[in-house]
């Protein structure tokens, strides 16, 4: 079937805009009573607008993206991955070792040779920190290289 | 002779050292950002925002910044067009047909030349445009209604995907979402908690800088990791400058119907810097009729587009500045600057914020002769930087992006946030659905919202002050025509740009 992932997406939507109209409708009714506009007026309108852009999606799906396969797409999962460790060791580790780890992998699985991908991870990360500590004096994590 | 004093007044903001200082440094990273591959305009100044934000620049200093780079990154596009024939950003797209063929004669460095001087002359004529009008429609504005403004931003939206955008639908899907995602946290006007699920941090809305970078730079990111294509392109050799004079001056009327035609392409809404450069192209084309040697390398073929683009990002300012309303992903990034500055964009800006509007403008008149001056000396500096192969570079900027991040909130949920607003981006970007209608609902939702309450209470309920008075009965009617019209012109007029695209000889 063509356009299955229009399809998808419009069924998404969907959901989605009915979930977000419903919920609008349960906030309690303001202090003061209801007046012309209320929180929930303006989201309803959204609900309905995006109700009617998901049906349209799914009677009139545009043909399909070519969407990654095996390896591309095993290499997507490792730079999210990759993004979301970094931003989960950042503050324990501190920038300096957190960001060559980063930088490095991303360069890396992009093509770059191990040792010059890592080389050019550590000489960002350590210029970005030179320059925003020293620099502009704002306070990037030491991490386990703080010297006390 | 108003106009004038002000302008006086915005050289005084914009030639100060300190401020001087921060607009060179932005013509010059704008322009590193318009060569790369991969750093659009849009992406670039979606970067440098939060780093304006935290060096604590004064408003005035944050803008000419970001407008500079604006400025410069349009410049910056055809240096890739010209020598590698990929352009580095949309407008530059029809440099390319010209540009190349000329690069392949050995003809680079006049064709870099040109191109620059075409890009100053184009946006000159564009800030002079912005200098005549913007007070003009600025004072016209100060008449709309909150039911004007409703239907107004409508309009915005209506006319974001442009003439040649391919699927409305997804355009208003997209603005959809965008204005959905900013009625997260407290309502302001009842206080009611609207979808915060109880998460405090949620309270305050979703911060649209995080969402800016993390659908732009983030996805930007993933779309390189896909297409492997971090290894880059081989580079061309820039060769000597053998420009003649006389070839220069015969480019003037050239540079001048560019300019004019790119300037009114950028104000109109639906037009933009895109289908500016092409009107200049194919008009030039037929004014200069058989005579030229278009698309084997004319120096006019060169001229016309980039004198366009730059016209047009002039003019895109103006519906930015004056309404609030911007008409390109770039402006509508440069509007979130303004609101996270805590200034109130639209045609009281001119009267309250009067040095940062004519500090801008006048750091744009200076930035061009900035860009100018900076463009034809350094180009080869430019050159070796663009042969930086973008699985050094894409790696780098995106920590700069989680560095700029993080510096603003100290808070590592936000740089979560920010890679699920990436992800969230790799996949809409893979649907078509595209990404500046969602920006630009999710700036401008707060205020559309506020406007429908307001022209409510005025009529006390009655929805149908929304089309009370003729001047919102037309905005309703342009935005209606701005969903309607690319289903009957659009594909004729994507159908001619391909068709322009394919005639060029060289297609690699």
């Amino acid at each position: 079937m063509t356009g299955l992932g229009d399809r998808i997406l419009g069924l998404g939507l969907l959901v989605l805009a009915v979930a977000y109209g419903w919920v609008a409708q349960q906030w309690p009714e303001p202090f003061g009573g209801a007046e012309g506009v209320g929180p929930e007026t303006f989201p309803t309108i959204l609900a309905v607008v995006l109700v009617a852009g998901s049906i349209y999606l799914m009677i009139k799906p545009d043909p399909d993206a070519e969407w990654p396969l095996g390896k591309p797409a095993l290499e997507l999962v490792v730079s999210v991955v990759v993004l979301l460790v970094y931003a989960l060791l950042l503050e324990p580790l501190g920038f300096i070792i957190a960001t060559t780890l980063a930088v490095g992998t991303l360069s890396w699985r992009m093509g770059a040779t191990p040792t010059r991908a890592f080389v050019s991870g550590l000489l960002s990360a350590v210029l970005v920190f030179v320059l925003f500590n020293y620099g502009l004096s704002l306070s990037l994590p030491a991490g386990l290289l703080e010297v006390n | 002779m108003e106009t004038l004093g002000f302008l006086m007044e915005g050289f005084a903001v914009a030639l100060t050292p300190y401020n001087l200082m921060f607009a060179l440094f932005g013509a010059f990273v704008g322009t590193l950002i318009g060569c790369l591959p991969g750093l659009g305009p849009a992406n670039g100044v979606a970067i440098l925002i939060p780093l304006a934000f935290t060096l604590g620049l004064p408003p005035e200093t944050a803008m000419i910044l970001l407008t500079s780079v604006y400025a410069g990154a349009m410049y910056g596009g055809r240096i890739s067009s010209i020598l590698l024939n990929i352009p580095g950003d949309e407008p530059a797209m029809m440099t390319c047909l010209d540009g190349y063929p000329m690069a392949r004669k050995g003809r680079a460095a006049d064709a870099l030349a040109i191109s620059a001087i075409a890009s100053f002359s184009g946006g000159l004529i564009g800030t002079i445009g912005l200098i005549l009008l913007a007070p003009v429609l600025a004072k016209f504005a100060l008449t709309f209604g909150p039911a004007e403004y409703f239907a107004l931003f409508l309009l915005a939206f209506a006319t974001l995907g442009g003439i040649t955008g391919k699927n409305p639908m997804k355009t208003v899907i997209a603005a959809t979402l965008g204005i959905m995602i900013s009625t997260v946290g407290i309502d302001i006007s009842t206080g009611t908690q609207r979808y915060t699920f109880g998460m405090l941090e949620l309270y305050e809305g979703i911060d649209f800088i995080l969402a800016i970078v993390g659908l732009f730079a983030i996805s930007e990111l993933l779309f390189f990791v896909e297409a492997r294509m971090g290894r880059g392109r081989d580079q061309m050799n820039v060769g000597k400058l053998t420009l003649s004079f006389r070839e220069l001056i015969s480019t003037i009327p050239t540079q001048l119907r560019g300019g004019v035609l790119g300037f009114i392409a950028g104000v109109l809404p639906g037009a933009g810097a895109s289908l500016g450069s092409f009107i200049s192209y194919t008009l030039e084309k037929q004014a200069v009729g058989r005579k030229g040697t278009f698309g084997e390398g004319d120096i006019r073929g060169v001229a016309a587009p980039e004198a366009g683009n730059n016209g047009a990002s002039s003019g895109a300012l103006v519906p930015m500045l004056t309404l609030g309303v911007p008409g390109s992903g770039t402006t509508a990034v440069l509007l979130a600057m303004l609101i996270s500055l805590n200034i109130t964009p639209g045609p009281l800006m001119f009267t309250q914020n009067a040095d940062i509007v004519w500090g801008v403008i006048a750091a744009l008149l200076i930035g061009n002769v900035l860009l100018l001056v900076l463009n034809i000396p350094l180009v080869g500096l430019f050159v070796k930087l663009l042969s930086v192969p973008p699985m050094y570079l894409l790696p780098i900027v995106t920590m700069v992006a989680f560095v700029g991040i993080y510096s603003i909130s100290h808070s590592t949920f936000d740089l979560y946030f920010m890679v699920a607003f990436g992800i969230a981006g790799y996949f809409l970007r893979k649907l078509e659905i595209p990404l500046v209608p969602i920006i630009l609902g999710l700036l401008l939702g707060p205020e559309m919202e506020k406007n429908l309450g307001h022209a409510l209470v005025l009529s006390d309920g009655d929805w149908s002050i929304l089309w009370g008075s003729p001047l919102a009965i037309g905005l309703w009617v342009v935005a209606g025509l701005g969903l309607v019209l690319p289903y009957l012109v659009g594909p004729l007029l994507r159908r001619r740009m391909n068709a322009a695209m394919k005639e060029s000889p060289v297609s690699d």
